[in-house]
């Protein structure tokens, strides 16, 4: 059975994804032991950069994703089923950084499809879970880490993802996302949930939470080096229009970083 | 600016319950067990209820897993496995806990 990383890179005008992706895959490599390919255009990778890939797949993708901060090429994520040159994958946003080997247990406990439906932040008690829309009582889950093993069934998530993509305006009208433009994240909980015959399979559902580095919250590398384990972690905590700095320290866990522009702080260190 | 200087200027306190919720986000996750077709957490529950279901004739019981599905497992098999799992990682837990603790 071959297993190994699948990982999406496509720069914008103001995040060099390409650089994250290459991070991300060289921690893949250390700590999952396992393969990586990377989906890029030609725009994004500099050229002499193969060395870094076990594969790479140059695609055109769609950039017709607009947010307010900026140009945003996130569109494209289904392909990932075909493009996969593993039978079992571990999907990874470019932005989630890998510090331990946690993510090889999503192949020990899923039937064929697993993500993340609950999330925490770092310095915030309890669980943030967000809505797909402001008339729904579905909470989204989160594209960020998807483990698949090709079948039938993940075959149609993703071509259920596919259909959602390319009729994102009426499923947006349908549904009125709190969020404008496209979002993996509402594409998945709703291809998950059309292929689930609207219901929840508990086996779909990575069983630990997707750790955010949220807003108003900023993070070192405790140590220099390329596999630093060990960072700290600064909040600002408000409070009766004060700001109380709160800071804590984690090793050897993964997190996903909301706020990108941290991610260079991080890249730097190594 | 390495980090001591970097939380001293920012005068930043350590958010110990920020802390301990972290370690059990962490050290859950690793008490997670995929055997003999189930998932299991290797906490005191658990293990308490295979220690306790011991029978002489039939070493076999029927237990919930963690998606709330019967699984029909060999009792001391799994619990050997759970002890090992739960040992190895409430050890980890609690060193990284008492390193915490001293930060008070």
């Amino acid at each position: 059975m071959t297993r190994g990383v699948i990982l999406f890179a496509f720069n914008s005008h103001k995040y060099n994804y390409y650089e994250m992706a290459k991070h991300a895959a060289s921690r893949a490599k250390h700590f999952l032991n396992l393969p990586v390919t990377l989906v890029t255009d030609e725009d994004s990778m500099p050229a002499g950069e193969y060395e870094h890939w076990d594969k790479v797949v140059k695609i055109n993708p769609d950039k017709n994703n607009v947010r307010d901060w900026g140009q945003w090429i996130n569109k494209g994520r289904y392909l990932a089923y075909d493009l996969s040159p593993y039978e079992e994958t571990i999907l990874i946003d470019a932005d989630y950084v890998i510090n331990s080997d946690k993510l090889l247990k999503t192949f020990d406990i899923y039937d064929d499809f697993c993500c993340h439906d609950s999330v925490r932040f770092f310095m915030r008690q309890g669980n943030f879970p967000e809505p797909l829309s402001s008339n729904s009582y579905d909470d989204i889950l989160w594209a960020t880490v998807i483990t698949f093993r090709k079948t039938q069934r993940a075959k149609q998530i993703f071509e259920c993802l596919e259909m959602i993509q390319k009729n994102y305006e009426h499923y947006e009208q349908i549904h009125g996302f709190l969020n404008a433009g496209f979002r993996n994240d509402y594409a998945l909980t709703l291809a998950l949930r059309i292929v689930n015959g609207h219901t929840d399979n508990p086996r779909d559902f990575i069983p630990w939470n997707l750790m955010h580095v949220g807003t108003n919250t900023t993070i070192y590398p405790n140590n220099e080096g390329e596999f630093n384990t060990e960072y700290t972690i600064i909040f600002d905590n408000w409070q009766k229009l004060k700001i109380k700095k709160e800071y804590n320290v984690i090793k050897d866990m993964d997190f996903h970083l909301i706020n990108k522009d941290l991610y260079a702080r991080i890249i730097d260190n190594g | 600016m390495d980090t001591k200087t970097l939380i001293t200027e920012a005068k930043a306190r350590f958010a110990h319950n920020s802390a301990k919720d972290y370690l059990k986000e962490k050290y859950d996750a690793k008490l997670l067990v995929a055997e003999q077709g189930g998932l299991w957490k290797a906490d005191q529950e658990t293990i308490s209820f295979l220690t306790v279901m011991i029978n002489d004739y039939d070493d076999r019981v029927v237990i919930m897993d963690t998606f709330q599905n019967p699984v029909l497992v060999d009792r001391s098999g799994l619990l050997t496995k759970l002890k090992d799992v739960y040992n190895s990682v409430m050890a980890e837990w609690y060193n990284e806990w008492t390193d915490l603790e001293s930060k008070r």
